[in-house]
């Protein structure tokens, strides 16, 4: 296919336009956590907040909090619907899979609203324990369908020769299961890890008054003012989940790869 | 043998079924549980059925708020599916080389935080930051417009940050486009705009609908975006059901208001649901899919 010249050069005029307006806000960011005023002009360049981030004690809590919850969040969604996709994938699973895509209709207000209420209800105490409750929730939510999808591409006579050839289940699990399922386990771990660690508005409702996770702590900097150390503090986690996303993205490709 | 096979049968039922209760406890229950606070009297004494917490939005400045954040929602995907179909169409059909690279810096953007990326917009929009410096500089404008905290600063930021999640959805409909189909059609002597009009776009539905919805839904309760950008000095959907719930802890109405959403969510995702299908009909010129 051709693209006629004055086209082809509106089309590569829209997508950089489109990109300059997807990446004007982290350029910005970027650039101000250098600068030491802290208006964000721009301008003498320093350390400044980078040394202010490093030496905050809140933020330190509010990051390891955010560390725990993601990854107990992780654990637990990926252990049950590990266990749900492969024991219920040849008897029930297509009569209870639409339970899970419920969750994606939903807006995710209503959904911490929800949760909020009948935690009150039930008098349990707010904290990172009931965090974790909705962050699974929302993480089973990615791992059932992401899993299911990877399971259902899979030969099932390979598991069948596996249990024909003298296996128990336990070794079928772990030595022909497991390793099929793995790609499609670690994207969704990744995925519903960086969906907990960014997730304001559960966190927002759920995490109660003495908790304070990373979104938590950045909104309340913002609603207070000005608070430039978030420049620094942005600019490092852009460092860290574009690390993530290569990860992701090259493990995506290698998968492909041996699909090939 | 038999008693081991039934064993392995009750076992693998017990293993799987932790993650159906998650699922009730956390998102059916809560849901059913919303609806029902929401019909209850709140008076302590009597826990009857009244419809008394629905009474009160019957009147303008809940009808306001409801129609503002629904005319956000809906401005905000038809304005991103606009922004994107270029980009997903490019991307998909024509950029060869640089796919990989651009995809990427594409999802990058969707991996940050959104808080970080609305705080970013405060940068951009205050009266000495980057717009209005290159508005005084031109020479356009003489004095810093202010552009934060009004509904543009919202509208603007919602683009921003859902944009992305239009994106994808229609670069992958696009992407599983059978090429044969567009030579075929132009072997046939159809012009390409033709071909994009008859062919490209209505095979791109499932694509555009996803995205409408993936933006739509999110939008309409958003609340970090109005509650950053937009100064509180407007009210919005996601902003008002927090403030009943978190500031005037009144449960029952903040129930009712919230199922009021759900339904209007509901009804308008089905009505948009034919809507876009009987508009891609109508461009395409009434081609049956």
């Amino acid at each position: 296919m051709i693209t006629r010249r004055p086209v082809g050069i509106c089309f590569g005029l829209w997508i950089l336009l489109f990109y300059l307006f997807l990446y004007i806000t982290i350029i910005v960011l970027v650039l101000s956590s250098f600068s030491s005023s802290s208006s964000g002009r721009l301008g003498d360049w320093s350390l400044r907040w980078y040394q202010e981030l490093f030496d905050s004690p809140e933020i330190w809590q509010a990051l390891k909090n955010s560390l725990v919850v993601a990854f107990s969040s992780v654990m637990l969604s990926l252990l049950m619907g590990m266990a749900l996709v492969v024991t219920s994938m040849r008897t029930y699973f297509d009569k209870v899979a639409f339970l899970f895509y419920g969750g994606l209709a939903v807006p995710e207000i209503v959904m911490a609203v929800g949760l909020l209420s009948s935690f009150y209800f039930f008098s349990v105490p707010l904290g990172l324990t009931t965090l974790i409750a909705g962050h699974t929730l929302i993480g089973l939510g990615y791992v059932v369908p992401m899993l299911h999808a990877r399971a259902s591409e899979l030969d099932y006579r390979l598991t069948e020769a596996s249990l024909d050839l003298g296996a128990t289940q336990t070794q079928t699990f772990f030595n022909v299961t497991l390793p099929l399922l793995w790609p499609a386990m670690v994207g969704a771990a990744l995925l519903v890890f960086i969906i907990s660690f960014d997730d304001f508005l559960v966190a927002f409702f759920c995490a109660g008054a003495t908790e304070q996770t990373l979104p938590l702590y950045i909104f309340s900097l913002i609603r207070m003012g000005s608070a430039p150390v978030i420049n620094a503090l942005s600019t490092l986690l852009l460092l860290v989940s574009s690390l993530l996303v290569i990860l992701f993205s090259s493990l995506r490709v290698r998968k492909l790869g041996v699909m090939k | 043998m038999d008693v081991k096979k039934v064993f392995f049968e009750q076992l693998s039922f017990f293993i799987s079924v932790p993650a159906l209760i998650w699922q009730f406890f956390f998102l059916y229950f809560p849901l059913a549980f919303i609806v029902y606070l929401s019909f209850v009297s709140s008076d302590s004494a009597d826990a009857g059925f009244t419809l008394a917490h629905y009474a009160s939005f019957l009147s303008w400045p809940y009808i306001a708020i409801v129609a503002r954040s629904f005319g956000l929602a809906f401005v905000n995907a038809t304005v991103s599916l606009c922004l994107a179909y270029p980009v997903a169409y490019f991307l998909a059909l024509h950029m060869k080389r640089w796919k990989h690279i651009f995809l990427f810096l594409m999802i990058l953007p969707f991996w940050t935080s959104l808080l970080v990326q609305v705080y970013a917009w405060f940068f951009v929009l205050e009266p000495y930051g980057v717009v209005n410096t290159v508005l005084l500089s031109i020479g356009i404008i003489s004095e810093p417009l202010q552009l934060l905290n009004s509904i543009y600063a919202v509208f603007l930021g919602m683009v921003y940050c859902y944009v992305p999640f239009m994106v994808v959805p229609l670069y992958s409909s696009l992407e599983n486009l059978d090429a044969r189909l567009l030579e075929a059609s132009a072997d046939l002597g159809a012009s390409a705009v033709e071909t994009f009009r008859r062919i490209t776009l209505p095979l791109s539905l499932p694509g555009i609908r996803t995205g409408f919805f993936l933006v739509f839904i999110p939008s309409f309760g958003e609340f970090v975006i109005p509650a950053l950008l937009g100064g509180g000095r407007r009210m919005y959907v996601g902003t008002l059901i927090s403030h009943y719930f978190l500031v005037l802890q009144d449960s029952f109405t903040g129930s009712a208001f919230t199922v009021l959403v759900g339904v209007i969510l509901l009804l308008s995702v089905f009505l948009t649901y034919y809507l876009l299908r009987i508009s891609i009909m109508f461009l395409s010129g009434g081609m049956s899919e």
